[in-house]
This record gives C-alpha cells, structure tokens and sequence, in this order.
C-alpha cells in the first residue's frame, strides 16, 4: 500500500496541474462556478489516474465521461488521448445494470412498508419488530448509502464493498491532503510576497521544497 | 458478486473492518473492540461524505486563487515549474 501512495502522490500533482493549467485556459469568462467544477473534475481525474485501474477508478471515469458539461475540460486535459480513453470508459452495459437495480430496490422497500403498515395494521399500537430486524434493516439501508457514496458501488456486496470503500477512502484521504499542500504553497508565498526581491528564487525553492516533502 | 472471488475468509474481512477501523477518525477512542457493522458503515459513510466536502472546498479555494492570479506572480512560477519538472 506504500508504494502505491508514493506512485500515487506525483502521478496526482502532475495531473491536477495539468488540470487546473487546462481550467484557467478554457475560454476567457467563466464563472468561478464552472472553474470550480473543471478544478474538482481534474483533481477527480487525477485521483483515479494515480490510483490505477481498479473498480472505482473505471466507474469514476465513465461517470465524469459521461457528463456533458465535462467534455470541453476532459478534452484540454487528455489532448489525442480523450477519444481511446472515453471508448475505454463507456459502458452502456453499466448503465443498464444501474437502471435494474433501482427498480428491485425500490419494490424491496415498498413490500417493507406494506408489511409494516399490514402488522401494525393488527396490532393496533407500536409495530413489534425483532431486534435483529432493527439491525438488519438499518445495516441494509447504510450499506445502500454506502453504494451511493462510492463510485461503482452499486454492482458490489459485502466483502467487496468494504474493500473497494477502504481504497476509496485512502484515495479520497490522499487527494484531499495533496489538494491542501498545493493551497498551502500558494499561500507561503504569497505571505512572503512583501519581502525584497533579491529572496524571490528562494521563496519559489522553499515552496517546491514543501511539496516534493510531502510527497515522500 | 463476491463469488467471484470465492469465499472470503472470517480472517480477511475482520482485516478489513479493522483496516477500516483505522482509518475512520473517530475510531480513536475508548471501545476499541469490533464495533457494529452498522456503526462502522455509517462513519465510513459519513467520513466520505466529509471528504467530498473538502474536496469542494479545496476547490473552491482553488479557483478563486486562479481567477486573482495574473501570469507574473511568484505563484505561477511556481505553478510552471512545477509543471516542467
């Protein structure tokens, strides 16, 4: 897991600069809204880049391939590469699936209620439900949450959706940290912005200093 | 789904619950012992879900920093050698 945090941490700064080189280039004005948006897709990208290939990366991709709004900053990001890499990351087959599951999820928690509505419907006061009920319900509703939140989670149970979550949040944890020492280089020279010419080149070493050590 | 894989072992999943565990923020107190799954699912969840939010802040700081950058400040010097190296 260490190496790949350390392919991970150069792959993502190369690929967000890109990014945010490619963002603040589009056309002329653009709304800090639509700038952001380009900025998250890039750092969205990167993340999924240095992570390599795995389930979410792939899912990542196709969604954030698939928006309309996305295509002018993935098409300045990915240069002759775009067309091969949208070819490799579409899956109307994915789509499908998605579209199936949603309806068996929706018929599962209709006939719930219906139970529901029909038991207290009898007993007249409070519903008695087990305990274990309790527990698996909720665990069943958190872990649909949990498909939400991580992308491709949808078509994965159990095991797998744990795994795939645990190298999301590594990911997720890396490209928020990374994102936070970019912002804090601008700011360190920024701040020292007022001192004497002359100290400029070694403001701009200590800046790339901070970030190559974050990298080890 | 997870038959692709065959069985998982009781070993490797209490691996990853303890993985996750770890890396949870608030997994840093008193009961160390096997939380729920249901707990456990709703702080990764919720970890996610901050993350998200920091993400979008982080860019938002970003592209406001970008839209008040002019091309001859020390910040895009560094932001183009950067981009060299």
């Amino acid at each position: 897991m260490h190496v790949t945090k350390e392919f991970k941490k150069k792959t993502f700064l190369k690929q967000l600069l890109l990014g945010l080189h490619v963002s603040n280039s589009i056309s002329n004005p653009i709304s800090i809204q639509q700038r952001k948006n380009s900025i998250k897709l890039s750092a969205d990208l990167a993340m999924a880049f240095a992570r390599g290939r795995t389930h979410w990366t792939h899912a990542l991709i196709t969604k954030l391939g698939q928006k309309e709004e996305n295509k002018s900053t993935l098409k300045g990001i990915l240069g002759r590469r775009y067309e091969i890499l949208m070819a490799r990351y579409s899956c109307p087959l994915l789509y499908q699936k998605v579209q199936r599951r949603k309806k068996s999820v929706t018929s599962y928690r209709f006939s719930y209620n219906a139970q529901k509505r029909r038991s207290s419907a009898l007993k007249g006061s409070c519903v008695r439900v087990s305990p274990s009920v309790v527990a698996r319900n909720l665990e069943n509703r958190r872990t649909k949450v949990l498909k939400r939140l991580v992308p491709g989670g949808e078509f994965l149970n159990g095991s797998s959706l744990l795994s795939e979550a645990l190298d999301y949040v590594i990911s997720l944890k890396a490209q928020v940290d990374m994102m936070k020492s970019l912002w804090r280089a601008t700011q360190v020279s920024s701040s020292s912005n007022v001192e004497l010419v002359p100290s400029a080149p070694l403001q701009k070493k200590d800046a790339s200093c901070t970030i190559a050590n974050s990298e080890e | 789904m997870s038959s692709r894989r065959g069985r998982i072992t009781d070993e490797e999943m209490n691996e990853l619950i303890s993985k996750l565990q770890l890396l949870l923020p608030e997994s840093r107190r008193r009961n160390v012992g096997r939380a729920s799954a249901g707990k456990l699912l709703k702080e990764t969840c919720s970890y996610i879900k901050s993350l998200h939010r920091e993400v979008d802040d982080l860019s938002d700081r970003l592209s406001q920093l970008m839209a008040t950058m002019d091309d001859n400040s020390p910040q895009a010097d560094i932001i183009r050698s950067l981009l060299r190296s």
